[in-house]
């Protein structure tokens, strides 16, 4: 019994991890329509502008780490998305493009920090630990779920009552009207890369917290986002939420007697469950 | 003298070598329905497309009042031109009164914008019955009402307006016509309306331009037009130009 609670608060961490990743990337997918590969580095990218700033104060390192991440994903956006874009290079090509930009800046990080794992100043001098019903819990899980639901409403708020974010929405259904009503979807695109890095930021840094950072720690959160995405119906905020919940609760019960190094095996084989039988995912976006 | 509004002059629009459109001029005057005909593919949605630089134009140039313009698409609407394309391009994953406050993105006072909502709904009382649902659960007809709704959030001094009763049944194509009348009466709004529909249109509109393969083959006082035979011959695919 108390095996189950405690899988279920991780499979709730997990998916909450996996939410963060999965509103970024949901965010640019729906407005550019191609696999941003580089969402994963926007998380390291985060993580290390935190660990960087170590001798800062949090409440100045955190959210530097999260505007790094926002910062870079706009900057890729204007000086290599945009000009493919512009060029009419299809989405395979961006596709391409964006994992060579994860490479890249996966090295270049590396070659700064090493590429050993790092560890980032403490939030709190011992971390206090909860216990629910037989299971336990931290304060940087607590930390990690809430940010999920702040941001999963705040970008739900953004999406629905700001012009900002009905802008959003309209670019993600046609394009080529919305520049017609007067958006100027390049620049629009811009800043939705630049909130989905953020949010992208939160996740690596929560990681961070929670255990360390490394340069590789950006390919596992982006797949786990994707898969996520994907399952929940690519596109869709809610969709997403829900993908990502579900791959935290199968990736967690499916190894309730099996070692953890069969997790990844699950969350793919999943996805491929999705793509044969569901390949709209579980909410639907048209 | 009427004042030009929006043209093209001498456009040609080149799709990989092949002309979509040649040396065509389209003039759009103050006040005044244009109605642009042709059968399909004869090149009449580049013709506005040309206008919002959404085609590529190999030669020629858009006239904006008269002057030189390099159509940006998002850049036009500022000019007081608004744009309702072919196939009722609603934003399907916006509501109907979401698709309306987009429509107006570019106004900056936002209590005009909230004004022009509520004309919209007197002119369009459907729209204000579905007002919070989804713009994709909307009936054809109620779709193109709101695409042109939206189109006239900005009080345009053009509307383009791009086979509107396209896939419309007859009594709603006529309801279309009959708004677009009033619109061009009561707000004096220069209309260039795309059209398959000839006994519709000829009616309402002023002048009227034939395209063919890309060229402007007729053009003229829309009655005109309307009273040879050579309208039906274009459409049978027995006109042969005289050259
Ligand atoms: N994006 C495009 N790429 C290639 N060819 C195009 C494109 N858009 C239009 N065309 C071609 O240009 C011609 C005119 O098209 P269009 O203006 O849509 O015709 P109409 O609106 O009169 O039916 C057609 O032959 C069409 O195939
Ligand atoms: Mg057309």
């Amino acid at each position: 019994m108390d095996f189950v609670v405690q899988l279920t608060i991780n499979s709730i961490i997990a998916g909450s991890i996996y939410t963060l990743m999965a509103l970024g990337f949901n965010l640019t997918y729906g407005a550019t329509k191609f696999f941003n590969l580089a969402h994963g580095v926007m998380a390291t990218i985060a993580g290390y502008t935190v660990f960087y700033f170590s001798s800062q104060p949090l409440y100045i390192s955190i959210p530097a780490g999260i505007f790094a991440a926002g910062l870079v994903g706009y900057v890729l956006d204007r000086t290599i998305y945009s000009p493919l874009r512009k060029r009419k290079a299809s989405n395979m090509v961006l596709l391409v493009a964006s994992l060579g930009v994860f490479t890249a800046l996966e090295s270049l990080i590396a070659l700064k920090f090493s590429s050993q794992h790092q560890s980032l100043p403490e939030i709190f001098a011992s971390v206090p630990t909860f216990n629910l019903f037989g299971g336990s819990f931290t304060a940087i899980h607590l930390l990690i779920v809430a940010s999920a639901a702040v941001c999963a409403l705040g970008l739900h708020a953004l999406l629905k009552y700001t012009l900002f974010g009905k802008a959003i929405n309209a670019v993600s259904d046609d394009e080529e009207v919305s520049k017609i009503v007067g958006i100027n979807t390049n620049r629009l695109m811009g800043q939705v890369f630049f909130v989905g890095s953020a949010i992208a930021g939160v996740a690596g840094i929560l990681v961070g917290f929670d255990t360390v950072i490394i340069p590789i720690m950006g390919m596992p959160l982006l797949l786990k986002g994707i898969i996520a995405a994907i399952i929940g119906g690519l596109g869709s905020l809610w969709g997403g939420v829900l993908g990502a919940f579900l791959l935290g609760f199968v990736e967690n019960f499916g190894i309730w007697h099996i070692s953890g190094e069969w997790k990844d095996v699950i969350a793919f084989g999943l996805l491929i469950l999705f793509l044969i039988f569901r390949p709209q995912g579980i909410l639907k976006k048209s | 003298m009427q004042k030009n509004l929006l043209e093209t002059q001498h456009v040609s629009v080149q799709y990989g070598g092949v002309n979509a459109l040649d040396d065509v001029s389209v003039v759009i005057g103050e006040g005044e329905i244009v109605a642009l005909m042709g059968p399909n593919g004869a090149g009449k949605s580049t013709v506005i497309k040309s206008m919002f630089g959404l085609a590529p134009i190999a030669s020629g140039e858009v006239l904006l009042h008269g002057e030189p313009y390099v159509p940006i698409p998002h850049n036009i609407v500022h000019k007081s031109v608004s744009y309702v394309p072919q196939g009722r391009r609603v934003f399907t994953h916006l509501s109907v009164e979401e698709n309306l406050e987009i429509g107006g993105y570019i106004v900056k006072d936002k209590s005009l914008v909230k004004d022009r909502i509520a004309a919209a709904y007197d002119l369009f009382p459907d729209l204000k019955a579905k007002r919070d649902k989804y713009s994709g659960t909307l009936s054809g007809g109620q779709q193109q009402m709101l695409a042109i709704a939206r189109g006239l959030m900005t009080d345009p001094k053009v509307l383009l307006l791009d086979e509107p009763s396209l896939g419309l049944a007859p009594k709603i194509v006529k309801e279309v016509f009959e708004l677009v009348s009033k619109i061009n009466e009561e707000r004096h709004t220069a209309i260039l309306i795309v059209e398959h529909n000839l006994q519709s249109l000829l009616p309402i509109a002023h002048r009227a331009y034939v395209l063919d393969h890309g060229k402007v083959i007729i053009e003229g006082d829309a009655q005109k037009v309307a009273s040879g035979d050579i309208l039906e011959r274009i459409f049978m695919g027995t006109y042969k130009p005289t050259h």
